[in-house]
């Protein structure tokens, strides 16, 4: 009796040991990412440190933000929305699972495409660019919807050797009129890790502000909400940005 | 023998099965958030419950978690003041004043920074300052602890809010921030007219909300660029954005701000943009409360804007003093300004001192 009562515990012993079953672990998710990368005079740009222009007037550039909307490929979506701020995420645009071989070719809105430029801010999800918790200062707050583009910083206009950088400037660009479709081929995903590729953009700041063909001047143009009285204004800087936005 | 084993066996069975504490049960709670807000984040590792919000509510204004028991956060923090405090500076337990004015507590469940300089990530964080600090309720939190722990009100609500007898300063703070998230503003006469702008639904009593011209009239001055300017740091339903911002005090700084946290020079003289809600309650005014009124925050907006290295690139006008407003533009932004004010918030019986 003893021994059969010893038997029946070390059998259940043993069951209750028994190991779970092995599976071997899922294979990691492929990733794909978009860099943007600032630029000043071929190097890159520091948010807060000083540039000088061809005319010499020198800039410090405190802020680069932008929205980018329905980046695709044909039928192939890469993401709904996608957000840069330089200062806040560096020059990280947008990370997800993706295969990056659907992308060769990329298109997409630089700005918040009017389908979603005009819903309520409060009502997408928590983790979305457009919600208005990570929106913050670039939606208007009314329903022109959000800011677009937005560079802000200082410029020293007196060319004397001495640091005053006393003219701010900030050009918002928004409203449906100046949203900008942007397209892309022969892509160059390049491997950056097991399971990672990355395509990466230069954002050239010195063709933004003193793009050859129409130069922003800094002085007498020191910002633009985009409103009426502003339109020549802010169509040079929507324009120089894009420009100033290309793949590596 | 056997009987010994089936003893030894039945020890086991008993050990293993052990039932829950009875006891705790925590309630979820449910945030009443108003229909034109965003969600609100609640941290993983501190869901809202009902037993928690109490606790909060009863340490929120506990002045046995000061050094000579005179003080609590509702010190600072009164709700005729929108949760801030009236004079420039608080003063501590010891006399001795602070060097910034105490800010109002309104909506800082959707805050990912606190205090003047931000130096706090979370309101847990932030509410663990205030306690041991020499020059506000001055007492240790150990020693806090060890005073709460005598009072069995707050042995058995610890318990029922978070299922431990040996609580911390932890759990306080946790407590506190579960009451603080529940603090909701969203039923100003500014709501309305929110509400109005972007074609959302009014309920019944917000429809039956007038809203004078003159306040429409300093609304959009409000948002107009070449008006007042305001919406760039305060704007949506929030009445706020989430930075920091030179906003054209000072020439030079006494007080670094968010500089003294960063050591970064080119975020001396900033400070947390606050909201707006319920200003005409909230004075005085300013990371030093050297604006006593609403007519000296708008005069220094119009006319007493001072450039330096840090100032807000948005602050457009700084060249020109400010933004320029005559008489009666100023007059018009005060009146829209007084439709932050909720009244119903400050009131609210669940935000007031349970004793």
């Amino acid at each position: 009796m003893v021994r059969n009562f010893f038997y029946f515990i070390i059998f259940g012993l043993l069951f209750a040991c028994k190991p779970d079953d092995v599976t071997p672990p899922p294979a990691p998710a492929e990733t794909a990412r978009i860099l943007v990368n600032p630029i000043f005079g071929g190097v890159p740009l520091l948010l807060d440190s000083i540039y000088q222009g061809p005319s010499g007037i020198r800039i410090k550039v405190s802020d680069i933000k932008f929205y980018t909307t329905y980046l695709t490929n044909q039928n192939n979506t890469f993401s709904e929305v996608a957000y840069f701020d330089f200062r806040e995420k560096g020059n990280l645009l947008l990370e997800q699972v993706a295969d990056y071989t659907k992308f060769s070719s990329l298109s997409y809105i630089l700005g918040v495409d009017s389908s979603l430029n005009h819903d309520d801010p409060s009502a997408f999800p928590n983790n979305s660019p457009l919600n208005i918790m990570n929106a913050g200062s670039m939606h208007w707050g009314w329903n022109t919807g959000y800011i677009f583009i937005s560079v802000e910083g200082k410029a020293d206009t007196l060319v004397d050797g001495v640091d005053n950088f006393d003219l701010s400037f900030s050009y918002h660009i928004g409203t449906d009129l100046y949203q900008q479709a942007m397209s892309f081929s022969n892509l160059n995903w390049v491997k950056t890790a097991a399971h990672q590729h990355t395509l990466a953009f230069n954002l050239d700041m010195e063709s933004f502000f003193f793009n050859p063909s129409q130069p922003i001047n800094i002085p007498s143009e020191p910002f633009t909400h985009s409103g009426a009285g502003l339109g020549a204004l802010t169509q040079k800087v929507a324009f120089n940005f894009k420009n100033a936005l290309q793949p590596q | 023998m056997i009987r010994l084993l089936f003893i030894l066996l039945g020890l086991i069975v008993v050990s293993s099965c052990g039932k829950d504490k009875v006891g705790y049960k925590p309630t979820p709670y449910q945030l009443n958030i108003p229909s034109h807000f965003p969600d609100m984040n609640i941290p993983a590792d501190n869901p809202m419950t009902v037993e928690g919000v109490e606790l909060g509510r009863f340490l929120f204004y506990e002045k046995r978690l000061s050094g000579n028991d005179q003080m609590s956060c509702g010190t600072c923090h009164t709700p005729y003041t929108s949760f801030s405090d009236s004079a420039k500076y608080s003063t501590g337990i010891d006399g001795i004043k602070g060097n910034r004015n105490a800010m109002a507590l309104i909506n800082l469940g959707w805050d990912s920074f606190f205090f003047w300089d931000g130096r706090a990530t979370s309101l847990e964080q932030q509410i663990l300052g205030p306690v041991p600090n020499p020059i506000e309720m001055h007492l240790s939190w150990k020693e806090a602890i060890s005073k709460l722990k005598k009072d069995t009100y707050y042995r058995n609500q610890f318990y029922k809010a978070f299922g431990v007898e040996d609580f911390d300063s932890t759990h306080a703070a946790k407590a506190i921030a579960q009451f603080i998230r529940t603090m909701i503003s969203g039923s100003s006469k500014f709501d309305v007219m929110y509400k109005i702008e972007n074609n959302k639904p009014l309920n019944a009593s917000e429809q039956a909300v007038s809203i004078d011209p003159e306040e429409w009239a300093g609304y959009d001055l409000f948002k107009s660029l070449n008006g007042a300017d305001c919406f760039h740091c305060h704007n949506g339903p929030l009445m706020r954005v989430a930075k920091f911002s030179n906003n054209g005090l000072d020439f030079s700084f006494l007080d670094l701000g968010r500089g003294a946290i960063t050591n970064n020079p080119n975020d001396h003289g900033k400070f947390k943009v606050p909201t707006l809600r319920n200003i005409a309650l909230s004075a005085p005014y300013m990371h030093d409360g050297r604006f006593k009124n609403l007519d000296e925050v708008i005069e220094h907006y119009s006319s007493g804007i001072h450039a330096s290295p840090t100032i807000d690139p948005l602050i457009e006008f700084s060249s020109q003093g400010g933004v320029q407003l005559d008489a009666q533009e100023k007059y018009l932004l005060k009146r829209f300004l007084m439709t932050l004010t909720d009244n119903s918030f400050i009131n609210n019986p669940d935000f007031q001192d349970p004793n």
